[in-house]
């Protein structure tokens, strides 16, 4: 087969350390990308900013589904990848929506000038 | 089973990252940021350079190093993202690392879920927002060429929220790397594959037919279920003459090499039979969200009562006469 050749060319050239990559790499990187959202949907004080990272949280996300759907062999985690990035869209629309709006009452994109609806 | 990473190392390297991003996050005259910048990007690396020795403990032959490249792309423009003072530049960076997930994506045999989030995600949605952000954004005069708004220049309370992020990251990735076990090989994967051609008997026909190995009136046999009469791990085929009445079985080496079950094949018989409630939905939550922003974002013209009345005037006119030009 010719998968198998070039798979045992691979070995030749790199004798002993054939890196695998596991389940958990993918799982660490979603994790970090999920995270660094996180961070930022805290942190950032721009509406639009802060939307963006809900989408780099898709993101990782996204990618955990795929991995575990090529885990399991199964198309299910691709399938459900492609609702995330139609809720993604949605919310896309949504919120840059409800930005717009916002910006036109108070002319700046920061959510401090909505402190108020903290209650 | 092992774990990939030992405790010790994922914790250092979750506490180097959340230093790094506390640096690295705007505020008025940093000076810290390069410093910053430099501690998270040692943090990325250490965190990839682990990963890679411990895969190379689990010792099962899946080459596949391009996962790396991907990864630091992945992590370093998602951190230069929610760093980057400018908005613009933070979208771009948005695409880069959605860029770099779809090479991760085709790494893992979902091809089209991979360009599909290039065309949708970095052709459509990222283009809304830089859009939006172009549209939403004052420009700076050109006295002050460097300007940053205050909003984008401080951030709101780095520090505390690096802990709580890192923490989690920590938290979710010590719960996640308790027993690992490796993605299969790529040859289970194409057995797994191909068995979705036992639900789709036409398909293989139409295969076979173009091929050249069926004649006017033969076809597959058509199991009591509607499965297609294949053996997907003997790679043996079962045609049957309609007209004849016979059967014949190819053997292993009759196979066509056409005849494979892609990535697009499985992924779009798992959404129509498996979820086609789903579609329904997602199809409504679009709807939802088109009329949603479209009623949020129309602009309210405030008019004065004469205005409304000549306004109401000239349309009642415009009425009669299309009425008197229907009733000729």
């Amino acid at each position: 087969m010719d998968t198998t050749s070039s798979l045992h060319l691979a070995q030749m050239a790199f004798p002993d350390a054939v890196p695998a990559i596991t389940l958990a790499h993918y799982l660490f990187v979603s994790a970090a990308m999920f995270t660094m959202g996180l961070v930022g949907f805290l942190t950032r004080r721009n509406m639009i900013i802060m939307f963006l990272c809900t989408e780099l949280m898709f993101q990782g996300a996204g990618l955990a589904l795929i991995a575990f759907g090529r885990h399991h062999l199964g198309a299910d985690g691709q399938t459900f990848v492609i609702f995330v990035l139609c809720v993604a869209a949605a919310e896309a629309a949504m919120a840059l929506a409800l930005v717009v709006l916002l910006f036109r009452h108070k002319e700046t994109l920061s959510a401090q000038a909505w402190k108020e609806l903290n209650g | 089973m092992d774990t990939i990473i030992s405790p010790i190392a994922l914790y250092l390297i979750c506490v180097l990252g959340a230093v790094g991003i506390a640096a690295a996050l705007p505020r008025r005259n940093n000076a810290a940021s390069i410093a910053g910048g430099l501690v998270l990007a040692s943090a990325i690396g250490l965190a990839v350079l682990i990963l890679g020795l411990g895969a190379t403990k689990s010792g099962q032959p899946l080459p596949n190093y391009f996962f790396y490249p991907f990864a630091i792309l992945a992590l370093g423009a998602s951190a230069r993202m929610i760093t980057h003072p400018r908005p613009v530049y933070s979208a771009l960076y948005f695409i880069l690392t959605i860029i770099a997930s779809c090479g991760m994506y085709l790494l893992l045999s979902a091809e089209f879920m991979a360009f599909a989030l290039v065309i949708i995600y970095a052709g459509a949605i990222l283009i809304t927002y830089l859009f939006v952000i172009m549209l939403a954004t004052q420009a700076p005069s050109s006295a002050a060429e460097a300007f940053i708004d205050e909003t984008d220049a401080v951030a709101r309370e780095p520090v505390l929220a690096s802990i709580i992020g890192f923490v989690l990251l920590a938290i979710l990735t010590t719960a996640m790397f308790r027993g690992v076990s490796t993605l299969p090989a790529p040859t289970n994967q194409e057995l797994a594959q191909d068995s979705v051609l036992l639900n789709l008997p036409t398909k293989v026909d139409r295969i076979l037919d173009r091929a050249g190995i069926l004649t006017e009136s033969e076809r597959v046999v058509r199991n009591a279920d509607g499965t297609a009469a294949l053996d997907i791990a003997a790679r043996t085929i079962t045609i049957e003459n309609t007209d004849l009445n016979t059967i014949r079985v190819l053997g292993p080496d009759q196979w066509p090499d056409t005849l494979n079950a892609g990535n697009l094949d499985r992924l779009g018989y798992n959404l129509m039979h498996d979820h086609p409630m789903t579609i329904e939905i997602a199809g409504i939550i679009l709807l939802m969200a088109m009329l949603g922003a479209t009623v949020l974002a129309r602009k309210h013209i405030e008019l004065e009562d004469d205005l409304k009345a000549a306004q109401a005037r000239k349309l009642g006119e415009s009425m009669d006469q299309s009425m008197e030009a229907g009733n000729a």
